[in-house]
């Protein structure tokens, strides 16, 4: 092999390499910066979704009724539709979005994860379906002691 | 160190994780309380996880989780025992947290 070819195709090989994860998935932060800034939760699933035609079907929420600390609040989420996203509204905090997950061919599409909510409110889930429909599931819950003034 | 702890599991060909990152989480309301400036705000902004260079999650999230937050989640078709996940986050001063864990 000639020198030179070989030197820029080990160097396109490490340029590739080079590129990490985060880089090529896909940074909701900044595509949809506004969902982020959104206040209430219809806000911010309009900017996420462009709609907020929701139907209430097909996502399993589970949250506690009453939680005693809302610096850490557990929250189970699932759907066994097909979906592009998964969303997380909360109305309790300054700001409603609080993550948004990009689904892949390895997704089974169950997660555990814990928020953060300053008073009582409802949490909202939003599954963007393959077919374009927005499913969805809410939760109002009690929130004994806010965490969010830390 | 910072970092994040990753835990996984082969359970009828689907991987179970569990993975913790260490992080304060600080909410812009925080911030402005404890130091008087919302800049020092700082939490997580993204976070991902690959097995052999395939991504297998990839969240984009907000101050709203809890303070060393906890993410369980699930994936199939790729990953056997003794492969490793690795997760990367990064949060909203640039900073990357890096963690990995053999599938058990």
């Amino acid at each position: 092999m000639e020198r030179r070819k070989f030197l820029s195709m080990t160097l396109g090989a490490l340029a590739l390499a080079a590129v990490p994860a985060s880089v090529r998935a896909e940074d909701f932060r900044k595509l949809k910066p506004t969902v982020w800034t959104a206040k209430t939760v219809d806000d911010a699933i309009k900017a996420m979704y462009g709609s907020n035609a929701l139907v209430m079907e097909g996502v399993k929420l589970n949250a506690p009724d009453v939680a005693s600390n809302g610096g850490a609040i557990p929250v189970d989420f699932s759907t066994d539709k097909d979906v592009k996203t998964i969303a997380v509204f909360q109305d309790a905090n300054p700001e409603a979005a609080v993550l948004v997950v990009d689904t892949n061919k390895y997704s089974v599409n169950k997660y555990s994860i814990k928020i953060k909510m300053a008073k009582s409110g409802t949490i909202t889930i939003v599954a963007q379906g393959n077919d374009g429909k927005l499913y969805a599931a809410k939760k109002t819950l009690d929130v004994a002691l806010g965490g969010c003034e830390g | 160190m910072a970092g994040i702890k990753v835990k996984a599991k082969l359970k009828n060909g689907v991987v179970n994780v569990k993975s913790m990152v260490k992080h304060a989480m600080m909410t812009y309301n925080m911030a402005e309380k404890k130091t008087g400036s919302r800049d020092n705000a700082n939490f997580i902004t993204h976070l991902s996880a690959t097995v052999n260079g395939e991504t297998v999650l990839d969240m984009s999230t907000s101050q709203f989780l809890s303070k060393n937050p906890i993410f369980k989640f699930k994936f199939k078709g790729i990953g056997k025992k003794g492969d490793k996940v690795e997760m990367l986050a990064v949060d909203l001063k640039g900073k990357t947290y890096k963690g990995k864990g053999k599938i058990k």
